[in-house]
């Protein structure tokens, strides 16, 4: 597994999302190459599962350069934006993956030793990416901007703290209230 | 994941973009359709009206899908064409007739029509400061889009259009590239 050869930094990810969004094309390998790393990373941690969580991370990486023209706002960090998306892709594969069954529970590997405690956790992330799918798009982008700790580091995040924390607050008592809503916890 | 597979990855996601810049580009072109049918529906050339119609739409969904500058010559392209076209159509029920017969506002209507789409593409793009090919997409556009009724009387009528709308346009663009020159010195 290699990723491929990352040129410059998450500060110079909005500046070439805006320029994709605008039509210049002469950005797409940079962005592409950027933005792989932290979505796969991503997708990784939520789904627990490595071929999983491949399917995901690429199904997300083409939606969010397919969407840029459309949906990407330019006051926005790209990060948390794509991370939302990604994030939303890694629940609608997990759900679907429940549908249809593909692999039987038993036959994932344990991400540690203790069969007990990964299954907890497996039910945890599914239950954590179930709340998270319910909530808008922009709860979705603060609560992933903030637990997430490459976008939490990006500058504008940095700039704007007492709005994201504002809207982090807001965000994680709309996900409690859907937590409780979807597991009837009171 | 091998660099083979995010090589065919970053191809694919290459497609899903150009084609989402598509089906954004068709939809941002479907109010014009409306005014095809209406403009159709008033004029007394459909043929030529449906032909600069299609021209207007086609070079609006490649501009669209294209981005950067050109993009941002859709709307006010489509709009300044619209006064000519609104004029034309407007005229063309109308006739002055005399011993020798009768005579058209048509081609007036275009001239003075144009020269307004001239000023108000001129506005915009000294406004916004935008490069040359706004300039060139927007007049494109602007001209399609006013001949789908301007050719009421014939090509004298586009002819007309294309008289005001340089004369409309002429004086920003001059201002334009005279400032241009002097920032270059």
């Amino acid at each position: 597994m290699s990723a491929p050869p990352t040129s410059g930094n998450a500060a110079e990810l909005d500046p070439w999302m805006a320029r994709l969004a605008d039509g210049d094309r002469s950005v797409f390998p940079q962005l592409f190459a950027q933005l792989w790393p932290p979505i796969r990373r991503l997708c990784l941690s939520l789904l627990q599962n490595e071929a999983d969580a491949a399917d995901a991370a690429q199904e997300a990486l083409q939606k969010i350069l397919e969407r840029a023209p459309a949906d990407y706002e330019r006051s926005r960090p790209a990060l948390p934006w794509a991370l939302a998306i990604a994030g939303w892709e890694c629940r609608t594969l997990l759900r679907k993956r429940q549908r249809r069954r593909e692999v039987p529970e038993q036959e994932r590997p344990a991400p540690s030793a203790d069969p007990e405690q990964s299954s907890v956790q497996q039910d945890l992330s599914r239950a954590a990416l179930e709340a998270l799918g319910s909530l808008s798009e922009a709860d979705r982008e603060t609560l992933i901007a903030t637990f997430w700790a490459e976008a939490a580091a990006a500058p504008d995040a940095a700039r704007a703290a007492a709005t994201v924390r504002k809207r982090r607050q807001r965000a994680l008592a709309r996900l409690r209230d859907t937590f409780r809503r979807l597991y009837g916890l009171d | 994941m091998v660099s083979t597979d995010l090589t065919l990855l970053e191809r694919k996601a290459r497609v899903r973009y150009e084609l989402g810049r598509l089906r954004r580009a068709l939809l941002g072109v479907a109010p014009l359709l409306p005014v095809l049918l209406i403009a159709l529906y008033f004029t007394q050339r459909p043929a030529s009206t449906l032909c600069f119609g299609l021209c207007s739409a086609v070079l609006s969904i490649f501009l669209l899908w294209y981005g950067r500058d050109p993009q941002r010559a859709v709307l006010p392209g489509l709009a300044a064409g619209l006064i000519p076209l609104a004029l034309s159509l407007c005229a063309n029920q109308f006739h002055q007739c005399g011993p020798d017969g009768c005579s058209s506002f048509c081609a007036p209507a275009c001239t003075l029509g144009g020269a307004l789409a001239g000023l108000a593409v001129a506005s915009v793009g000294t406004r916004r400061g935008l490069g040359p090919w706004f300039w060139l997409c927007a007049s494109g556009l602007t001209l399609l889009t006013g001949a789908m009724g301007c050719s009421c009387v014939g090509y004298s009528g586009v002819l007309g259009l294309g008289v005001g709308y340089g004369l409309g346009l002429a004086p920003a663009w001059l201002r334009r590239t005279k400032a241009t020159r002097a920032k270059s010195r």
